[in-house]
């Protein structure tokens, strides 16, 4: 908190004010459209502004070193960066001015990308980008400083799910010293890595990553483990949420499948149990809820596998078709070397492997789920996955020919190109199709085998060509897990895919917009296990720099009494949705004892609703005065 | 600023856009790069609850044509927010019924933050009918001379 004098020296140095500009050309996404130069030209002069620039890049050092050099050298005491969404920026340049010593307050973003140069274009985008930039000025003239609110923050994170990537990072949190609440839905921990074999590139045991993970986890005193259990309630900010878990015996198919592979349910064991997980604990008998405090969340919420629609390749009407996690499945609980693949007493000798199922989808090509929804996007995984089944097929049963339908081959990560390299040196066989082409998987009538699969195969210049199979195998895709009722609950932002939306794909990757909350894994974007291993470990990282400092500062936006202009009325805290957050307070003015209103911040939610009422605009949202809104107004109608 | 008459003389449209809910929706439409008219002026608004009847009837004084509140709804995060502010727009209507402004000028939405179409859609139809209505003033003249007939 600022001292009196350092107070009176500031309100010295904002009474007059002295206005920076500072105009971003985003590369040229803002300036390919916007004449940057002439809305500087066209700012320049208006009152207060004492210099306007134009920069390449203002979020770059040298573009906040220009505003930072204004402040030192005392030219500026307001700061305008007209530039992208300040959802992306606002705090940078923040930072920026706070530690080039003046209040972080005394600054207003002008969009002019989102909202200008991106769907506008020409004369008419510079006009609109000069009308908000004034705007900004005008907003700004009238600011004051403003000191953050500090509230103590809790040095605990709730991680909701306990998949790789929940254990990852409930594992690093306790390493920082942060306690941890790891909240799994299911009986077991290890999620959808339990399901897999073998991990591309490095061909390590799935089970083996998930066991010592998951001791790590269980013997750790600072992680208490809640399985069986989810998350229904959910209240306060970041630093002070206030999480309700209700724990309730298993009920779901999955997990009733997954618990008959136990060998004793009553005994929990530390042991990984293959297509299954970790068991460490019983499951309850009855529900129980239970509530905690916590000073940030991790979201590990992962996905689900596409299943595919009735028919789709012939999936639920033929049983030679199968999907590739029943494939992985089989070969991990079959591992014999018979010459010939065999499944269900059947020797395969002719298997086809189908990419991109549920993957890359194209509206009126491919038909949308019952909620409208098609996954347009790679799963990204998929690929590496199906070649290295293709590989481990030709390799142990050499007798079993391989046949890959493709659209693209995207083995994009480290090692995994190899696996098509390999694939093509055991003699995989690929055909390539266009998305209005894919596949036919039809019943064979020759006798010799039971499915026959018809492909125009670009490869060969768009021959159509017949292969009688065995086996059909259905690489399917992921698809976010159904984490519907934590989404409305949180308001979390969710992109057109569907999956969690961060704030920035690559300067804000694990955070979302609702601060304190951070994404760790495929419940942002499909993934392999090491790429949510990293999210999950940046997701700690992040939660550990808004805790260990012991307390969060939030934003002053809460309502302000001028008690010069209070009559006592009371209609703004009639009006207040909140309890007790505006409060009638009796006091000695001229000698006469009256009543003013007197805002509890900490309670203060900062809505407005009281704004609206005072007949005497005595009550204002600091940072959000109607003041400030009618000069903005008042630009946007002279310009 | 020669530039500047060219979206002055289409009017208007000021957009009251929540800070969780349409401000963002409004920046979705800017990443999907959909064009929509360029007279209008997004104001970030933490609660749309704050501005009183007056605040609205000022715009149109000073010349706005047409005011979109896109709001939460429902999805408000604020407590009694959207409650406070649909009675209050009611009280606007009636406000400038009586001065004589078309109501139409003024419109309560909710828009999500991936509500693009939505968003698009809104703007469209407030921007055709302030090219019909033409500016704010004409309404009260037009009133009036009805009010005289």
């Amino acid at each position: 908190m600022a001292s009196d004098n350092e107070k009176k020296e500031t309100e010295k140095e904002t009474a007059e004010e002295k206005i920076g500009v500072y105009i971003c050309h985003c590369g040229g996404n803002i300036s390919d459209h916007v004449d940057v130069q002439k809305v500087r030209d066209n700012i320049a002069n208006l009152p207060g502004v004492v210099t306007a620039y134009t920069n390449m890049f203002m979020c770059s050092d040298p573009g906040q070193e220009l505003i930072q050099k204004d402040i030192k050298d005392g030219k500026i005491n307001r700061v305008v960066v007209a530039s992208c969404a300040p959802s992306l920026h606002e705090l940078t340049f923040r930072g920026a001015i706070k530690r080039a010593g003046m209040n972080p307050y005394l600054y207003e973003h002008a969009n002019i990308r989102e909202q200008v140069s991106w769907v506008h274009d020409g004369e008419k985008a510079t006009a609109k980008a000069t009308s908000l930039v004034a705007a900004a000025i005008a907003k700004t003239r009238n600011q004051e400083p403003l000191d953050p609110i500090r509230v103590e923050a809790r040095n605990h994170t709730i991680v909701i799910g306990g998949g790789i990537a929940g254990l990852r990072a409930a594992h690093d949190l306790s390493a920082r010293g942060i306690q941890v609440a790891l909240v799994e839905k299911s009986p077991f921990l290890g999620g959808q890595t339990a399901m897999l074999n073998e991990l591309v590139p490095t061909g390590e045991k799935a089970g083996d990553l998930i066991q010592a993970l998951s001791r790590q986890v269980l013997d750790d005193e600072n992680i208490t483990v809640y399985t069986c259990t989810e998350v229904i309630r959910y209240e306060g900010y970041v630093g002070n949420f206030k999480l309700t878990l209700k724990s309730s015996p298993p009920e779901s198919k999955k997990d009733l499948e997954k618990m008959a592979l136990l060998a004793d349910k009553n005994n929990p064991s530390r042991e990984f149990v293959p297509f299954a997980g970790i068991y460490p604990a019983r499951v309850p008998d009855n529900s129980e809820e239970m509530v905690l405090d916590t000073g940030a969340i991790v979201f590990a919420t992962g996905f689900q596998l596409y299943t595919p629609r009735d028919g789709e390749y012939g999936f639920n009407e033929n049983p030679e078709v199968i999907t590739l996690p029943d494939l992985i499945r089989h070969l991990a609980e079959h591992p014999s070397s018979g010459r010939a693949l065999e499944i269900g007493g059947r020797k395969i000798e002719r298997v086809a492997l189908i990419h991109c199922v549920g993957s890359r989808m194209i509206p009126g090509i491919h038909e949308p789920d019952a909620d409208g929804n098609l996954n347009e996007y790679c799963s990204r995984t998929c690929c590496s996955a199906t070649l290295q089944a293709a590989n481990q097929i030709r390799e142990r049963h050499p007798d079993t020919h391989v046949f890959e339908y493709y659209r693209d081959i995207r083995t994009y990560g480290r090692g995994h190109e190899e696996y098509y390299e390999r694939a093509s040196d055991n003699h995989v066989m690929f055909f390539r199709f266009e998305p209005e082409d894919p596949p036919v998987v039809e019943r064979s009538t020759s006798g010799r085998h039971p499915l026959k699969v018809t492909v125009k195969d670009t490869l060969t210049f768009g021959e159509e060509l017949e292969a009688e199979v065995d086996l059909v195998v259905l690489s399917v895709g992921m698809e976010p897990s159904n984490i519907r009722d934590l989404v409305e609950m949180m308001k979390l932002p969710v992109g057109a895919d569907r999956f969690l939306q961060e704030v920035h794909p690559k300067l804000r990757p694990v955070e979302v917009a609702n601060t304190g909350i951070l994404l760790a894994g495929t419940c942002q974007a499909p993934m392999d296990v090491g790429e949510a291993c990293s999210a999950a470990q940046a997701a700690s990282v992040k939660a550990s720099i808004l805790l260990t400092k012991g307390y969060v500062e939030l934003d002053p936006f809460v309502a302000e009494v001028d008690p010069e202009k209070c009559t006592g009325h009371g209609l703004c805290a009639e009006a207040c949705p909140i309890e007790g957050a505006i409060e009638l307070q009796e006091m000695e003015a001229d000698a006469d004892k009256v009543k003013r209103a007197e805002v509890i911040p900490a309670l203060c939610t900062g809505c407005g609703i009281c704004v609206a009422v005072c007949p005497e605009n005595a009550i204002d949202i600091k940072g959000w005065t109607l003041k400030e809104y009618e000069d903005m107004v008042d630009a946007i109608v002279a310009i | 600023m020669t530039t500047q008459a060219n979206n002055a003389s289409e009017g208007k449209i000021l957009i009251l856009a929540t800070e969780s809910c349409a401000y963002p929706g409004a920046n979705s439409v800017g990443q999907a790069h959909s064009s929509y008219p360029a007279n209008t002026y997004i104001l970030r608004v933490r609660a749309p609850a704050l501005f009183p009847e007056k605040f609205y009837l000022d715009c149109f004084e000073k010349g706005i044509g047409g005011i979109i509140i896109m709001a939460c709804g429902e999805e408000c995060p604020y407590e009694g927010a959207y409650t406070a502010l649909a009675k209050r727009i009611d009280r606007v209507f009636q406000m400038m019924k009586k001065r004589g402004y078309d109501l139409r000028r003024l419109r309560l939405t909710a828009i999500c933050t991936v509500c693009n179409r939505a968003f698009l859609k809104e703007i469209t139809q407030m921007n055709e009918l302030i090219q019909e209505l033409g500016a704010p003033s004409n309404d009260i003249e037009a009133a009036a001379a009805e009010a005289a007939s």
